[in-house]
């Protein structure tokens, strides 16, 4: 018996020194050297053409140079290309590149290497949406590429930017090998030695690197944390520097003195699929989607389920977007009576049925659902399903609560949440709105400041037609400790590494 | 002792069979289309029938399942549908995390437990006795994600004595690993204790009053010595209760995973379920499996060790 008791005692004196070595404190009050990131995902994979572009932004950017960044206002700057020229028929993209890069296993950067790459990110099965709209790359001179495409493409180069041409040793795109281990150009080299995949990867700065000043920190780790309370934690533990964050843990990080940044990332709302009547006749008809916005107060929804975190408004281009109207808001302002008088008028003063699917990750909604469109006499039955067959079946329905990733880049938004075929949007012909079509035609013919006004012209007109009902827009939050700052980027779930400085 | 652990092995292997090949084809029921979840919310028809056909979806589903289990007997999962890695090489990376914690987390319950088992066996009026029964009240009442969170709050903010989330390997450092399991082992093992120890402390009971004991006592033998006396007899129970909690800690694992942020096999069952990644899951399923027919093949054995009798049934 003592001799368990020994044994015992041995093992907390074991822990109790262990625990002295306090390896989790945070870096001090002097300038920050290491910084550690807490994101929500794991990697999805080092493969550039396999990556996502949402929570990949931190890993990727630390081990690979893109072609093209975008910068704090989501405009694309140079990288890897130095500067870029568009045929006077925008059918032709030339792009010079920057020389004297070398990747990580010695391979040099050219534009080989270039042409390598944009073929094997075209081929991705993840990144190959980006280059749909291109026909062919090629190689002009040792330096300088050229994309032939399509058809014209604005939204292009900011997609690049955005986390769809970093740029690998052809060597590795040739060996298939980047899956497991990146070989990139960036910041950084990954430190597999001090890594645990899964749980924390570690990143050193390169000596010399062509934008070292971009990226000041000597170390950078990023720690996938799905759990936000664990995150939370592991930032008032000292373990984080910067983490992915739970609005609702604003107030406790205000009282903690951190830096807290936050922008729109997605719309939340009603999609509707059948703007045409042909799977529910009064859907076809614009008075009973009008009904249907003004019924939704979004600023009370946005207030109870979103926490507050985020904008109220009606529209799918982000807030603060060149293409953002304020005085569109007002369109649809919550009017109960007024959506009953709308439904009257359409012939639906008794309402109608409508069958639409719900699963676990739009449950917070659904009471609410239920109830509002309840009260103009709209009946739901819903069909229950799991979260993956939810965004292979949703737009089956005419109509479904959807939370919807947003683009800050206004070419994009019209792509990406109107004029092509999305989950979301299965069928995006527009031909049975003529003053639509016509504004996506005139967006198609123009660049510059006039495709811009015809792109507002359409977000009026999208609102008008109550293309969808958005009641708000919801925010990514970031917090960070102090001497450290975040910028987010509607469009990347977590920035990338250029947007987390010091200050 | 050669057919009976045959016999055990054979029984193991079907078992094996039977659970892996039944979850093959629930989980391709359950999940259906894997491609929404995998491409995310922007990707089109096109897009996902090209993944299908790069997955091997479009096949019929008994040919999968052949192609699958064909390669599974050479320990060959496929590779994952979310980043394309073997699912061995995740798996293996895994289970070091799951089993470094679960096997502390046993150890612990099993010393601390015999512990306190013997001692509240031996003085079942005594302080300590009132303390387990109490324990075992408030642990049941208790949600374990609570009690993980408390320990987090308590050692790891409060103290900063422990990490509060991440795991180090203890090839990288023994002292970091040890910090690194310490709260999410405590959090598993609590419950633990407490049900080894009832266990240990009612067999105790039971035979510390039965004839051979006092026969023991009469002849003169120290306390000591009938007490481990007591013990072997009163063990088997709490042994089986040890093994069985053993691969209910692998389940349970995966609350304190997600709480600490580990990356073991609970957080990648989790992550995996999500997306519908099915060739981890089922990776996951024969992992599982496979421990469970080791520890009740190593629990036979040690049975059959402690208590001879168990040998002669």
């Amino acid at each position: 018996m003592q001799r368990i008791w020994r044994a015992t005692l041995v093992a907390v004196v074991a822990l109790a020194l262990a625990a002295c070595t306090n390896a989790g404190a945070s870096s001090g009050d002097g300038p920050v050297e290491k910084i550690r990131i807490g994101t929500l995902l794991d990697v999805t994979s080092w493969d550039p053409a396999q990556a996502d572009i949402g929570f990949d932004g931190p890993y990727l950017s630390a081990v690979y140079d893109p072609l093209v960044a975008l910068d704090e206002k989501s405009q694309p700057i140079p990288a890897l290309a130095t500067s870029w020229t568009y045929s006077p028929d925008r059918l032709t993209l030339t792009m010079r590149l920057r020389s004297e890069v070398t990747f990580s296993d010695g391979q040099p950067f050219d534009a080989a290497a270039a042409v390598a790459n944009l073929n094997h990110l075209k081929a991705g099965v993840r990144s190959g949406q980006t280059y749909a709209n291109v026909a062919a790359v090629r190689q002009v001179n040792a330096d300088t590429i050229a994309l032939r495409l399509k058809k014209k493409d604005d939204a292009l180069l900011y997609n690049m930017g955005l986390g769809r041409s970093w740029m690998a040793s052809p060597a590795a795109i040739k060996a298939k090998s980047l899956v497991a281990r990146p070989v990139g150009s960036g910041p950084y080299t990954y430190d597999q030695g001090d890594s645990t995949p899964g749980s924390q990867y570690t990143f050193t700065r390169k000596p010399r690197h062509w934008d070292r000043r971009t990226y000041p920190f000597e170390s950078v780790r990023v720690l996938p944390i799905a759990d936000p309370t664990a995150s939370f934690n592991a930032m008032l533990s000292g373990q984080l520097d910067v983490a992915y964050a739970n609005a609702a843990d604003t107030p406790h990080a205000k009282r903690n003195g951190w830096n807290i940044a936050s922008k729109v990332a997605t719309w939340v709302g009603i999609q509707f699929t059948d703007r045409t009547g042909k799977q529910l006749k009064p859907l076809g008809d614009v008075r009973v989607r009008r009904a249907i916005n003004h019924a939704f107060d979004g600023a009370a929804i946005l207030k109870s389920v979103g926490q507050g975190a985020g904008v109220a408004t009606n529209q799918v281009f982000p807030a603060g977007d060149p293409a953002y109207d304020a005085s569109l808001n007002d369109r649809y302002a919550f009017d109960l009576d007024k959506a009953k008088q709308l439904m009257a008028e359409a012939g639906y003063a008794d309402g109608f049925r409508v069958t639409m699917p719900m699963s676990s990750i739009f449950q917070p909604w659904q009471p609410a659902v239920q109830q509002i469109l309840g009260q103009i006499g709209i009946k739901v039955t819903w069909k229950n399903l799991s979260p993956a067959d939810y965004q292979k079946n949703a737009a089956t329905y005419p109509m479904f609560v959807a939370v919807v990733a947003l683009d800050s880049n206004a070419a994009a938004s019209v792509d990406g949440r109107i004029a092509s075929q999305q989950w979301f949007n299965p069928n995006p012909s527009t031909e049975a709105f003529p003053r639509l079509h016509g504004l996506l035609g005139e967006i198609g013919d123009t660049t510059g400041k006039e495709q811009l006004a015809a792109i507002r012209r359409l977000n009026a007109e999208v609102t008008d037609q109550a293309w969808q009902d958005v009641w708000y827009q919801a925010d990514n939050t970031y917090f960070s400790k102090k001497g450290i700052t975040v910028t987010p980027i509607t469009g990347m779930m977590f920035p990338t590494l250029r947007f987390l400085q010091r200050g | 002792m050669i057919r009976f652990t045959l016999r055990r092995l054979l029984s193991g292997a079907v078992l094996l069979v039977v659970v892996t090949s039944a979850s093959f084809f629930l989980a391709h029921l359950a999940i259906g289309d894997p491609t929404p979840g995998l491409l995310g919310d922007s990707a089109t028809p096109a897009q996902r029938a090209a993944l299908r056909e790069q997955l091997g979806l479009d096949r019929p589903l008994m040919t999968q399942f052949w192609d699958w289990l064909s390669h599974a007997v050479r320990g060959d999962f496929g590779t994952s549908w979310r980043n394309f890695q073997p699912v061995s090489d995740q798996i293996e990376l895994r289970v070091p995390v799951t089993l470094s914690i679960v096997v502390a987390a046993t150890l612990l319950a099993a010393v601390v437990g015999l512990v306190v088992g013997v001692a509240t066996g031996l003085n079942p009026g005594g302080v300590l006795a009132r303390v387990l029964k109490l324990a075992s009240v408030v642990l049941f009442a208790l949600p374990g994600f609570w009690v993980s969170l408390m320990l987090v709050m308590a050692f790891a903010i409060k103290l900063q004595w422990f990490p509060a989330v991440g795991y180090v390997p203890l090839s990288h450092s023994g002292t970091q690993w040890l910090r690194s399991i310490t709260l999410p082992s405590i959090a598993l093992a609590l419950g633990a204790i407490v049900m080894i120890a009832e266990q240990l402390r009612n067999g105790f009971q039971e035979v510390n009053n039965q004839d051979f004991v006092r026969t023991l006592r009469a002849r003169g033998l120290s306390a000591r010595r009938v007490t481990v006396h007591v013990l072997r007899n009163a063990s088997p129970a709490a042994l089986t209760v040890l093994a069985v909690m053993f691969v209910g800690l692998l389940g349970g694992a995966i609350v304190v995973e997600i709480i600490f942020n580990l990356p073991g096999i609970g957080s990648l069952t989790q992550s995996a379920s999500q997306i519908g990644d099915i060739p981890v899951l089922l990776g996951l399923t024969v992992v599982t499996v496979v421990f469970v027919v080791v520890v009740n093949f190593l629990l036979d054995l040690v049975l059959g060790w402690v208590n001879p009798k168990v040998r002669e049934k």
